[in-house]
């Protein structure tokens, strides 16, 4: 008979595994899990407060449903919701007044923000300080900026018709008709993402290399000439990121028309985000607004394919060392 | 012996003391209860929580501690909607526009107060000292119904604000009688007799360019001569409209009824009594034509000296007669707001009523309820209440309106109180606040000129039969 060999009594001992921490917890940290534990909460905090909320609003898009009425039961519409917002002409009007303002807000940033990119490319005295200046409407709370627009357009006390009105003599009105609420909501907008649009392009602009332009100007190529062979190819893929980019968030414009104009003159500014929001929380048609969102969602999403074919574009053009 | 006298006289205290304590039976352990309140963002209830946090003591012993939830008026709707029907049962009491009490009290969120009052002596005391007309627009569900579920935190109604500088100048009567054939109202008797051609009069008026001579000096601006509320916001616009509206004979969809919108709504009495509100905006400030001039804008114009009379609420009224805000503090009366003429002569002054009531909600434990409706009291005491109109707020219990002395109490008072006759009230049906958008949306089109009157009244009755037929209150 084999003598039995006994096993120690388990010690902790510097440097070695507690026994104990072998059993579940053991498991649980071995190394090949920490990755998947370490990114657990996120995901959890994801799928609570973002994945469960879209799922649930999607299959609400199916439903007659009042978010105030708890205890009537949704009732099943199928793709009613959507065939009767897509056949409503107030939501092809939201639409159309969300287009206007994507282009003329975005066309705005782009030329602002490459004018504003050429400016600070260059060194000038107290450069730093203005860019910070300019960079900051970036910074601020889009409600805050609504605000200060309302403030500046106010026609009794505003800045902006004060100061019209000592040259004309006469009271300027800015938010008095749809074209010049457009343009009121598209200023306020362009203010404050233009900065946005002149980071991405002087990022570009700082990038070309200075002996290019030593070059061109041993050619005696003339600034135009300069600006379009060597700058512009430089800061072409950048510019159409900005593009896209912009083009995404100001269809989802919603917080400046709404502290500016709450929709006004009329809906001629009520954009389809501020649309949405009167849908879900005015007239409290839930099953109705969650569709919209939907609606809104599809026209995210090919924006966003579109930007993410630029980007993919830019890669297969440019190569990877730029 | 001096000892011993002095050891039985702190024997005697210590009995005493023992006694004392067994007589009075124990009571049960104070218990910490906090009952949170949303409420608008003003004078009413701002005034309200510093009151409280001074004065009130529960009468239960219990540390009872009134936490409000100020939130800005312009959102109050959609932010208390957001939370009562997402079910987190945050508040424990409510400031409540009327008009909102049918939506929820069917959404089951507001509790029924009847059976409080009923075993309540004092709660039933309060309510029959309530002025009928607070009973039937802030308190009841059904319409005008014996269904209690409010008391007045604050009533409220539309006023004139004007300028005694201007109005009182003996140069501007003589000038404005010169002109018109009329007088320029200047005392409350006078302003009685103000009807809305009147008023469109005054526009024209004091309508002033900067350098012009005003009163006993120069506008060192351009001056304007009133204004009223015309904005999209909330129920801005609706408000003076409805007014206009029921004084010239027509009205708003009855909630009573079972008849459609469509021919009441859009009477050609009502087509006019809107083309004649929005004829007056012309003597308006600019704002008016961007339709933003909303209860808050009209205030601040006044406040700034920059319009000699507005029509706005009286819970607006404290910060204009406070210096430290106000341009005109010292140059504010206040008088009825403008009426209809009728063929007789005599003048319909009908408009919407105002203030809020406060409600309990439904998932409050019989102990925050007690405690709640302890507030309710002290709130309505006669007391605080007297306090309440002396800084800025108002009441509508009898009791008080009656006191000998209550016109002395702020400067609004008797044309706060003569208004009572006039009022009447937007619907309380669950749908009011999408009858309300869109009605809003339709008259901003038409204030900003993009529609005309009837256009405007067309679409709204559309809208109303519409989803009021969806929602079978219509046949």
């Amino acid at each position: 008979m084999t003598p039995r060999t006994e096993t120690p009594p388990a010690t902790f001992t510097p440097g070695r595994t507690r026994p104990s921490a072998r059993g579940f917890l053991g498991w649980v940290m071995a190394p090949q899990r920490r990755g998947p534990l370490l990114i657990a909460p996120a995901i959890a905090t994801l799928v609570v407060v973002n994945i469960f909320p879209l799922m649930w609003s999607y299959g609400l898009s199916f439903f007659h449903y009042n978010a105030k009425r708890i205890a009537v039961p949704p009732h099943w519409r199928g793709f009613g919701n959507y065939v009767d917002l897509l056949s409503d002409s107030d939501v092809w009007g939201r639409f159309q007044n969300t287009a206007v303002i994507v282009i003329g807000s975005v066309a705005v940033q782009l030329v602002v923000g490459f004018l504003l990119a050429l400016l600070f490319s260059r060194e000038f005295p107290l450069r730093r300080y203005l860019l910070m200046l300019v960079l900051a409407p970036m910074m601020l709370s889009l409600s805050a900026v609504g605000v200060f627009f309302k403030l500046f357009y106010e026609p009794t006390l505003g800045f902006i018709p004060r100061l019209v009105q000592e040259f004309t003599g006469q009271p300027f009105v800015i938010l008095d008709t749809p074209v010049k609420a457009n343009v009121a909501i598209i200023c306020a907008d362009a203010w404050m993402w233009s900065p946005f649009v002149m980071l991405l392009v002087l990022a570009g602009l700082v990038s070309v290399p200075k002996y290019l332009y030593e070059a061109a100007e041993i050619d005696r190529a003339s600034a135009w000439r300069r600006f379009r062979t060597i700058t512009f190819p430089y800061i072409r893929s950048l510019l159409l990121l900005a593009l896209l980019f912009r083009t995404i968030e100001t269809f989802k414009i919603f917080d400046v028309p709404y502290v500016l104009t709450e929709g006004g003159p009329g809906t001629s500014t009520e954009t389809i985000s501020v649309y949405l929001f009167r849908v879900a929380f005015n007239y409290f048609q839930t099953g109705r607004a969650s569709a919209l969102g939907y609606i809104v969602l599809f026209g995210v999403i090919v924006l966003t394919s579109l930007y993410l074919y630029a980007i993919q574009v830019r890669r297969e053009t440019e190569g990877p060392s730029r | 012996m001096k000892r011993l006298q002095m050891g039985f006289t702190a024997l005697a205290t210590a009995a005493g003391v023992v006694l004392a304590g067994l007589g009075t039976p124990a009571p049960a352990a104070a218990k910490d209860i906090v009952i949170n309140m949303a409420a608008p963002d003003w004078l009413p209830t701002r005034f309200m929580q510093d009151e409280f946090n001074r004065t009130y003591k529960a009468k239960s012993g219990n540390n009872v501690k009134l936490v409000i939830d100020f939130i800005p008026w312009p959102s109050y709707y959609q932010r208390v909607a957001a939370s009562l029907s997402s079910g987190e049962k945050k508040y424990q009491m409510l400031v409540t526009d009327s008009q909102w009490l049918g939506d929820f009290v069917e959404g089951g969120h507001y509790l029924k107060l009847n059976k409080y009052i009923d075993k309540d002596p004092e709660l039933k005391a309060m309510l029959d000292d309530m002025h009928q007309v607070i009973k039937d627009t802030s308190s009841s569900y059904p319409y005008k119904s014996n269904n209690y579920y409010g008391f007045p935190q604050f009533p409220d109604n539309l006023v004139t604000y004007y300028r005694k500088d201007l109005f009182c100048n003996d140069r501007e009567r003589d000038a404005f009688k010169a002109k018109y054939h009329k007088t320029l109202p200047c005392y409350y008797a006078e302003w009685q007799n103000v009807d809305w051609d009147t008023w469109g009069d005054i526009g024209e008026f004091f309508h002033r360019k900067k350098g012009d001579k005003l009163g006993d000096g120069v506008a060192d601006d351009d001056f304007y001569g009133i204004a009223f509320q015309a904005g999209k916001g909330y129920d801005f616009s609706s408000m003076q409209i409805n007014s206009l509206i029921w004084e010239a004979g027509g009205d708003i969809w009855d909630e009573t009824s079972t008849k459609p919108a469509a021919g009441v709504v859009n009477s050609p009495i009502a087509v006019k009594a809107l083309e004649r509100y929005l004829d007056l905006l012309k003597w308006a400030p600019p704002v008016a034509k961007t339709g933003q001039m909303d209860i808050f804008v009209i205030q601040d114009l006044y406040m700034q000296g920059k319009v000699a009379a507005i029509v706005d609420w009286v819970g607006l009224a404290g910060p204009v007669i406070d210096p430290k805000v106000s341009k005109v503090a010292d140059k504010s009366w206040f008088a009825q707001p403008p009426g209809w003429r009728k063929p007789d002569g005599s003048i319909n002054r009908f408009m919407n009523i105002g203030g809020q009531p406060f409600v309990l909600t439904t998932w409050n434990s019989p102990e925050v309820v007690h405690e709640a409706l302890e507030i309710v009291k002290w709130w309505l005491s006669k007391p605080v209440q007297i306090n309440f109109v002396k800084h800025g707020g108002e009441s509508g219990m009898l009791s008080v309106l009656q006191d000998p002395e209550y016109l002395t109490w702020a400067p609004w008072t008797r044309a706060f109180s003569d208004n009572y006759q006039w009022q009447k009230d937007i619907w309380h049906i669950p749908e009011f606040f999408p009858m309300l958008t869109q009605q809003q949306e339709q008259f901003d089109k038409a204030i900003t000129g993009q529609i005309s009157a009837k256009q405007a009244l067309d679409a709204v009755a559309a809208f109303q039969d519409k989803l009021l037929k969806e929602d079978g209150r219509i046949k």
